[in-house]
């Protein structure tokens, strides 16, 4: 089972849909967080979300209860989430993207994708990562083509990835290709 | 011949009617036999009630319905959304009517009724004309604007939300005469969503342009706009388009809205049916285009009439994104409630199908005083002089059906 958090934004259950295809998808409200169905999926989602990831301390506390213990994926606040836990930065950006359209290419650090491979993908953030961002483990391992913004993270050891961009939305044009690869990580 | 005099006289009545768009002319609903005025309270009570008109007479299954209005509040309330308060003057939250006549308006006219004396008018001496007894004044001046511009502004870049709507209204003392109104706006703006109540105490003009929630059976359509073009000489169709294709504003703000729109009816529908059935097209009006889509899904097995509303309710486009936490940032902000603005007109039947709209572009006349609200949405690339101004535009229109 997916246990999927949501952290009450207008695109989740795109996200719910798109997961669906590979597994029983349970989602719970960022507020009513089901300890014993959490504690029983084998894979955590963190939602997209208005705010910052210090809004959101239980989500917080989930990531660190369940890090190497279960596979953990964040999409856009979720992913900025797990970089907040990791000694990420998260800052305004001076360009903001809402329901922009970019290209991103995979780097040479991925291990589930590619190395040059790019997506045209659909993106819904004001803030992002602070870089230099050094990590051992979190790499990041795509960026956009434009602004070099970190757009992917991946923790092979505990099985950790995350998306800046939306894989869920229509305007990313191989989402299910990459959530697929997520699911079979 | 005749029927045209009933209908003459019918307007002239004291008797509450409704008058609604539909897509080859209007249907008129009148005689109504129940009236429920919703609040936080009975509103369980209603849905309940709807359940069971299924089981009503099939013979009277044209007027098998209730057809009304969830005012935003009330939207609010059912999504768990606090709204603080807000002066308000005292509208009821929703109110839906069963009616027992309908007039179907084509090319012919067709009356069917389940009463025998629905012909039994009578003329009503102290009718109402639309008169003005004091000028429109707006609540909220342009600095006052630019200030909760420039706050909203601020909560963008934070990524509190991502596109928000800024609501202003007009209000002037008044009567009117929403029968002769209504005819007057649908010869130059017959919206699709156009409708009319009139009723003993209120009424309502509105040529509201978007459909929500079209529910036939399991399927389920919304057909959201996001994007407004002022007609000009220049401008046909086809450089409408191309417009907005380009115009990166427009579509950042349409393609926001069109995920949030797949996502509600992601809550409501089986996996894999929700499509976006037609992409980013533009429809036109007498004065201005609109950048349209729509977007489809199968509902699941046991979605309530409740379930869809929730999912729906009250509709993106015309609040902003994410819904919950732009509609947190809007209740802290207004202190004026918004009334019937950005609720919802439409109807549910016997076979729990239903219709409803987006309330926009509407006059509401209550207590002498006329309202019409207005709103443009704040997103990153906006500017606080346009977005007042677009606001004006969109009210102007009404403003002058009172000359």
């Amino acid at each position: 089972m997916i246990y999927l958090i949501d952290h009450q934004d207008s695109f989740t259950f795109n996200l719910v849909h798109l997961l669906s295809n590979y597994d029983d998808v349970f989602v719970s409200n960022y507020f009513e967080i089901d300890d014993i169905k959490i504690a029983r999926s084998n894979l955590i989602v963190f939602s997209s979300g208005p705010g910052t990831p210090s809004n959101y301390p239980k989500t917080s506390y989930i990531y660190k209860k369940f890090k190497g213990k279960k596979k953990i994926l964040g999409i856009c606040l979720g992913f900025q989430q797990i970089l907040y836990n990791e000694k990420g930065r998260i800052i305004r950006q001076d360009k903001i993207y809402h329901g922009h359209q970019s290209k991103i290419r995979v780097l040479k650090s991925s291990i589930l994708f590619k190395a040059n491979q790019s997506f045209k993908v659909g993106r819904y953030h004001s803030l992002k990562l602070k870089e230099p961002y050094y990590s051992k483990e979190t790499l990041i391992t795509m960026r956009c083509e434009e602004t070099r913004v970190a757009m992917a993270i991946e923790n092979k050891k505990d099985k950790i990835y995350g998306f800046q961009f939306h894989p869920e939305s229509f305007l990313t044009k191989n989402g299910k290709y990459i959530i697929q690869k997520i699911i079979s990580a | 011949m005749k029927k045209d005099y009933y209908l003459e006289k019918l307007y002239n009545s004291k008797k509450p009617l409704i008058i609604y768009k539909v897509r080859n002319g209007y249907d008129l609903f009148t005689d109504f036999s129940e009236k429920i005025i919703l609040h936080k309270k009975n509103i369980d009570n209603f849905f309940k009630k709807v359940k069971k008109l299924k089981k009503l007479k099939p013979s009277n299954k044209f007027c098998n319905m209730y057809i009304g209005f969830f005012g935003y509040q009330l939207l609010c309330n059912l999504i768990n959304v606090k709204v603080s308060r807000q002066k308000n003057f005292q509208f009821p939250m929703g109110i839906f009517y069963k009616p027992e006549t309908v007039v179907k308006i084509r090319k012919n006219i067709t009356i069917r009724s389940s009463l025998r004396n629905f012909r039994n008018l009578f003329d009503n001496k102290i009718f109402n004309q639309t008169k003005i007894l004091s000028p429109f004044k707006i609540n909220i001046d342009f600095d006052r604007y630019r200030n909760i511009f420039n706050k909203f502004l601020i909560n963008l870049r934070e990524g509190k939300t991502y596109q928000i709507k800024i609501c202003t209204k007009y209000k002037n003392k008044s009567t009117i005469d929403p029968v002769s109104m209504f005819w007057k706006l649908m010869k130059t703006n017959a919206s699709p969503e156009s409708f009319m109540i009139k009723d003993k105490n209120y009424c309502i003009v509105s040529c509201s342009p978007e459909t929500l929630i079209e529910k036939k059976g399991k399927f389920i359509t919304t057909k959201p706009i996001a994007g407004t073009l002022r007609k000009t000489k220049n401008i046909n169709i086809r450089k409408a388009h191309y417009f907005f294709k380009n115009n990166i504003k427009e579509t950042k703000e349409h393609n926001m809205i069109v995920d949030l729109e797949r996502s509600d009816l992601s809550k409501i529908c089986k996996y894999n049916t929700v499509k976006i059935s037609k992409m980013k097209y533009v429809e036109e009006y007498r004065h201005l285009y609109h950048y349209v889509s729509e977007i489809r899904g199968k509902l699941k097995e046991n979605v309530t009439t409740k379930d869809i509303i929730t999912a729906m309710m009250p509709g993106g486009s015309v609040i902003g994104c994410p819904k919950i936490s732009t509609l947190n940032l809007l209740n802290q902000q207004e202190k004026e409630s918004r009334n019937i603005y950005t609720g919802s007109f439409g109807y549910i039947n016997s076979e729990l199908d239903m219709r409803f709209n987006n309330i926009i572009r509407t006059i509401i006349n209550f207590k002498g005083v006329s309202e019409i609200a207005v709103a443009s949405g704040v997103v990153i690339d906006s500017s606080a002089k346009k977005e007042f101004n677009e606001n004006y535009i969109k009210a102007k229109s009404l403003i002058n059906l009172f000359r």
